[in-house]
């Protein structure tokens, strides 16, 4: 069944595009992830314009995390104070971000700085990830092995400002997820996506949040950062193709629901592992774009900045 | 009226140039040609569409249909291997090519008419003027050029092959034409051309607006020109959206 998009201003199967919502909106659910490092790449191979694709998967990032975040808060997985806290590092973030990013363009080559980072970040945390998981859930088949601390304290956490995250179960400075929050807030802007798998292993690892908590609180400042950023590319490029959206956003919000069960039913480190594993594998998928002879080495204009 | 002799499987076409001829009785043209609709509309279920190119010719002769989109910049870049990795390393820039562009003839083009004429007019992928921009170097224009028609025609927007145009009876003509569905939007034209003994008789230009219609032009409009209410109204739509799926959800 094709559907016209009017900003992409191209015809594409309505079938294919509400399942891809459906796909990415079970790992955004299951992982606690926006899904916008799986979104931007699938929507641009099925030929929509990148710039298109960035904006409209930002807008549909908002409607799956809001369903999420829904499904997670109902069984007490959301802790907002340190939602609200990572928000407020974001916001400084990201603009720094845009600065960057800014910056870089106008230095040129801006497509690969971006592409090379998504190489970096992706596979060095989704290998972080997962020989993480897999050495916790070998410990735990070996129940002889000494008991693992609740987490470890750093530097980060002995800061000034310290404040209590009952949820979280922390009792730890504010500044240390505000910094995270700023970091990612960088990232995000750079890469055009919502950070959420660089906000999930660093509320795990650095800040020492429970698994469970870490999904509900990262979708639930995910909206926010996407949301501005919706906006921004609306009045900035016009390119937020709402029919796309839409699409994307019914499959999305089913798949973000039956997601969330699906985590629930996993162990903390087989989430860990599992996301690992696809960050890992988006990373080499990207790597290996950057270092493949191209079919064409000529391209037609469809300009092709911001992600991949 | 002797037209009437041809009814066959395109009626409605016939009765359509019958009647154009018609009124030409007294002053015969060599060339008659309508298309079958001046607009095509690209609403929701946009698929892509064809269109018939029709007409009548008097005496003898071939006829060469070029369609061409609106005109407008186009920018071709190269990747070039620097530490292993492929970089976009040189562009060039295309002066204005057509966006959209298919020809249709009776023959090979290249028995129609001379090299120079079918040139002139820019019939025939070949022929079409595909220019770089002014400033840009000039060095290796021919392999861009190339790389700018393969990447045109794999888009579906251009097409080297020609399509058949078939006589019927040794004076109507008719071919049919099709528009992608990423067709871009804008003014086109549709130029017939009538050619006997390699000389250029008759020709006949018909202009054709391809455009947005219903909601997904309101839809373009909108997002362009109140831009801050429909990223809002954007963001709006997910988040009820995304509420109403764990609502239902929940009940489930």
């Amino acid at each position: 069944m094709q559907i016209y998009l009017p900003i992409a201003e191209m015809s594409a199967n309505a079938l294919l595009l509400l399942g891809l919502g459906g796909i990415v909106g079970f790992l955004s659910g299951m992982f606690g992830v926006g899904g916008g490092f799986l979104m931007t790449p699938f929507l641009i191979f099925t030929g929509i314009p990148p710039a298109v694709a960035v904006a409209t998967g930002a807008n549909q990032v908002v409607a799956s995390s809001v369903s999420g975040v829904l499904a997670h808060w109902r069984r007490g997985n959301v802790d907002f104070k340190m939602g609200l806290v990572l928000l407020a590092g974001g916001v400084v973030g990201s603009s720094i971000g845009v600065f960057v990013f800014t910056l870089m363009r106008e230095l040129g080559q801006v497509d690969v700085l971006v592409s090379v980072s998504y190489v970096l970040f992706l596979g060095v945390i989704g290998m972080l990830m997962m020989f993480e998981s897999l050495r916790s859930w070998l410990r735990s088949r070996n129940p002889s092995a000494p008991r693992q601390r609740l987490h470890v304290h750093l530097w980060i956490h002995r800061l000034p400002l310290k404040m209590r995250f009952r949820r979280s179960k922390l009792y730890i400075s504010a500044l240390a997820p505000a910094l995270i929050g700023m970091f990612v807030g960088v990232i995000s802007a750079v890469m055009g996506v919502g950070g959420g798998f660089v906000m999930v292993p660093a509320m795990i690892y650095l800040l020492g949040m429970p698994t469970a908590v870490v999904i509900g609180t990262s979708l639930f400042q995910i909206i926010f950062v996407m949301a501005n950023v919706t906006f921004l590319q609306a009045i900035s490029n016009q390119s937020v193709d709402v029919v796309l959206a839409l699409l994307l956003v019914v499959g999305a919000v089913v798949g973000a629901q039956l997601g969330t069960v699906a985590g629930t039913r996993l162990r903390g480190e087989q989430v860990r592992a599992l996301l690992g594993l696809l960050v890992l594998a988006v990373g080499v998928r990207v790597g290996y774009d950057l270092v493949a002879a191209p079919p064409d080495l000529f391209t037609l204009d469809p300009h092709v900045s911001g992600v991949l | 009226m002797r037209l009437r002799r041809f009814a066959g499987a395109a009626a409605a076409v016939f009765v359509a140039v019958g009647a154009a001829s018609g009124a030409m009785a007294q002053a015969p043209t060599p060339l008659v040609a309508d298309i079958s609709s001046r607009e095509i509309a690209i609403s929701t279920g946009f698929a892509g569409a064809e269109l018939l190119l029709f007409g009548a010719i008097e005496g003898r002769g071939d006829v060469a249909i070029v369609v061409r989109g609106p005109r407008g910049p186009a920018i071709v870049r190269k990747k070039e291997r620097i530490a292993g990795i492929w970089l976009n390393s040189e562009s060039r820039s295309f002066a204005n090519p057509p966006v959209y562009y298919r020809t249709a003839s009776t023959r090979p083009l290249a028995r129609i008419a001379p090299h120079a004429v079918l040139e002139r007019y820019e019939i025939g992928v070949p022929n079409l003027r595909v220019a770089l921009a002014t400033g840009e170097h000039q060095e290796g224009a021919a392999d861009f050029r190339e790389a700018f028609l393969r990447n045109k025609v794999s888009a579906g927007l251009y097409d080297r092959d020609v399509t058949p145009v078939t006589i019927i009876g040794g004076r109507l003509f008719r071919a049919t034409v099709w528009f992608p569905p990423n067709v871009p939007v804008g003014l086109y034209q549709v130029e017939m051309y009538l050619f006997r003994d390699g000389r250029l008789v008759s020709r006949r230009i018909t202009p054709l607006v391809v455009r947005k219609v219903g909601i997904e032009a309101q839809i373009f409009e909108y997002a362009h020109q109140e831009s801050m209410s429909y990223g809002l109204i954007a963001i709006g739509i997910s988040l009820m959206a995304g509420w109403l799926g764990a609502l239902i959800f929940r009940r489930a």
